[in-house]
């Protein structure tokens, strides 16, 4: 899983995205429709519907920070977005999505997070912790070390022992 | 090299000896879970025929429901109950007030513990000196069948108050103050550590509230160094005193010391859609309220009621104003009753509601239409938490969330 290709649209934000924002309390729920529909919702009631499957979220610092409620988690799931870049991850947000086998990247330069334009084509090449725009610049990440990648390669933490299969 | 209090603490949990690893497995001390969180992990906890490692170690409580207020939410609330009532949890407290509150009224919470929850404010069991931290669903399904669950060793910001807490201030303004210094990720991934060096000591209600912010800024832990306010409070908790007090090492290494002198505080608000958006008071434009909220796991405290009741005895609210309060547990419910608070209150027009998450997170009773404003005492004015996309939320502390209802606004007279 760690030497593949991560592509898709970018959807850009800014810094302090929190948890509120990226799916509102009252979608609440534990039926899986009501979860995926209310991504972004207050935010903007069409993006949702315009996500498509490996589309890749772009955040400045502090993404994901407020509540831990893993609906927010959940929804990004079942929209089956791709990653997310961010200059920074708030850390419950972090660990949710690395527990789901959500890949979440930081940018080594923490301004970089400025160059990416709504609606353009990115590749993130895993392995070797580059992004690449639709122009072909190529921006670098932050390399993720070895105890996030085993659970990224394993598919999140509940594949992982004593859960998942044994090493 | 010293250590600080949340390295002392992960050490002694720790479970393997590979010091120089990025993330390390510990075991807790404690794990609490509430209604919403918790009902997202039965389906999969039951799947795997999984057991709770320890069930006298577990706090579950319905809070977001309760007592739920549509029927999609009273079958999550049934789904939670079954779920705890199956894996045989010692302390399902049902209706008895909001977790984070009712694990700071447990035994269970104890300085120097290391104590997860599935919820971010679970970081206030710091202000007896305990490094408590929120997560999500799946961490706590993995904690709470095996004990366990996987740390960073965070870096330590010493926070050093000195002076004198200023009559009309509590912990609300102060970590509001923190917030406005830092900003909201100026914390982030660090234990904050408050070291109270004011004289009186702050209040165990006053540091609750600043724990339970610690969050906003960011904060993995935030902790207070235990004292004989800490001490005075378990023991008149459990009956007996903490067994143990992790304190720091005199030549503990911070990566930043932020000092704060209280005396020279003010009332403070943040102004939407940010808790760190802060002002003081006195710098405000006059701005109309709506709804006044007292209440969520940040205030609802005995001294929040108190402050509130001293504000409004013997006085009318803004008839144009909703002021919704509610205690953040049964047991400070019963000794508000007691003091009088409850009467006082009703008497100068506000509501209660029962103890419970409330409006706070945008579920409950009390929620906010387009048009509202809000003063509240709660710990998040994101927009749209509270209700609508465009209600505006204030936050502050339980002293101007009174005088802001009985004004029928904000303004920078109100002290």
């Amino acid at each position: 899983m760690s030497n593949d290709e991560i592509i898709g649209r970018a959807w850009v934000f800014g810094d302090d995205l929190n948890t509120d924002v990226i799916h509102p309390p009252e979608f609440f729920s534990l039926h899986p429709d009501k979860v995926k529909k209310g991504l972004f919702h207050k935010l903007d009631p069409d993006l949702q519907s315009k996500l498509k499957p490996g589309d890749i979220l772009v955040g400045g610092r502090n993404f994901g920070c407020g509540s831990s409620r893993e609906t927010s988690m959940r929804s990004l799931l079942l929209n089956e977005v791709g990653a997310i870049v961010a200059t920074s991850f708030a850390r419950i947000f972090f660990r949710n999505a690395t527990n789901n086998g959500l890949r979440c990247f930081t940018f080594e330069q923490s301004e970089d997070h400025l160059r990416i334009e709504p609606g353009e084509r990115l590749t993130i090449v895993v392995a070797a912790s580059k992004l690449r725009l639709e122009s072909g610049e190529v921006i670098g990440l932050t390399p993720t070390g070895p105890f996030i990648q085993r659970i990224w390669t394993a598919g999140g933490l509940l594949q992982m022992p004593p859960f998942g299969p044994q090493p | 090299m010293g250590k600080t209090l949340s390295d002392k603490v992960l050490d002694a949990h720790a479970l393997d000896d590979d010091e120089g690893a990025t993330h390390r497995r510990v075991r807790i001390d404690a794990l609490l879970g509430h209604d919403a969180t918790t009902a997202l992990i039965a389906d999969a906890f039951e799947e795997r025929n999984l057991k709770v490692w320890d069930t006298e170690r577990v706090i579950f409580t319905n809070d977001h429901f309760s007592p739920p207020a549509t029927a999609e939410r009273a079958d999550i609330s049934n789904r939670f109950l079954a779920f705890a009532r199956s894996c045989g949890v010692k302390h399902l407290m049902l209706d008895r007030g909001i977790c984070h509150q009712l694990l700071v009224e447990s035994p269970l919470c104890q300085p120097g513990g290391l104590i997860v929850g599935a919820d971010s404010h679970t970081i206030m069991g710091g202000g007896v000196g305990a490094c408590a931290t929120g997560m999500g669903s799946t961490d706590i399904l993995y904690a709470l069948a095996t004990g366990t669950t996987w740390m960073r060793w965070p870096q330590t910001i010493k926070v050093a108050l000195v002076g004198s807490m200023p009559a009309q201030c509590s912990g609300r303004d102060l970590i509001l103050s923190l917030l406005q210094q830092l900003g909201e990720s100026g914390g982030q991934y660090r234990s904050l550590e408050f070291h109270d060096l004011t004289e009186p000591r702050l209040s165990q209600d006053d540091r609750f509230a600043v724990s339970n912010m610690a969050v906003e800024l960011g904060g993995k832990f935030g902790v207070f160094v235990p004292d004989e306010v800490t001490a005075a409070y378990c023991e008149a908790r459990d009956g007996v005193a903490p067994s143990a007090m992790v304190l720091p090492d005199a030549d503990a290494s911070y990566e930043r010391v932020v000092t704060i002198d209280l005396s020279a505080m003010r009332p403070m608000v943040a102004k939407p859609w940010s808790p760190a958006n802060v002002v003081e008071v006195a710098e405000l434009e006059e701005v109309p309220i709506t709804v006044a909220f007292l209440g969520s796991c940040s205030s609802g405290r005995l001294s929040d009621l108190r402050e509130a009741a001293d504000e409004l005895r013997g006085f009318q609210i803004d008839p144009a104003v909703r002021f919704v309060v509610i205690p953040a547990s049964v047991e400070i419910f019963k000794a508000a009753l007691r003091a009088g608070y409850v009467e006082s209150l009703t008497e100068a027009g506000a509501i209660f509601n029962h103890s419970s998450c409330g409006p706070c997170g945008g579920i409950d009773k009390g929620v906010l239409g387009a048009t509202d404003v809000c003063v509240s005492t709660s710990n998040r004015n994101f927009r749209g938490r509270m209700g609508h996309w465009e209600s505006q939320t204030y936050l502050a502390s339980a002293r101007t969330v009174a005088r802001a209802a009985r004004r029928g606004r904000l303004a920078p007279d109100l002290y």
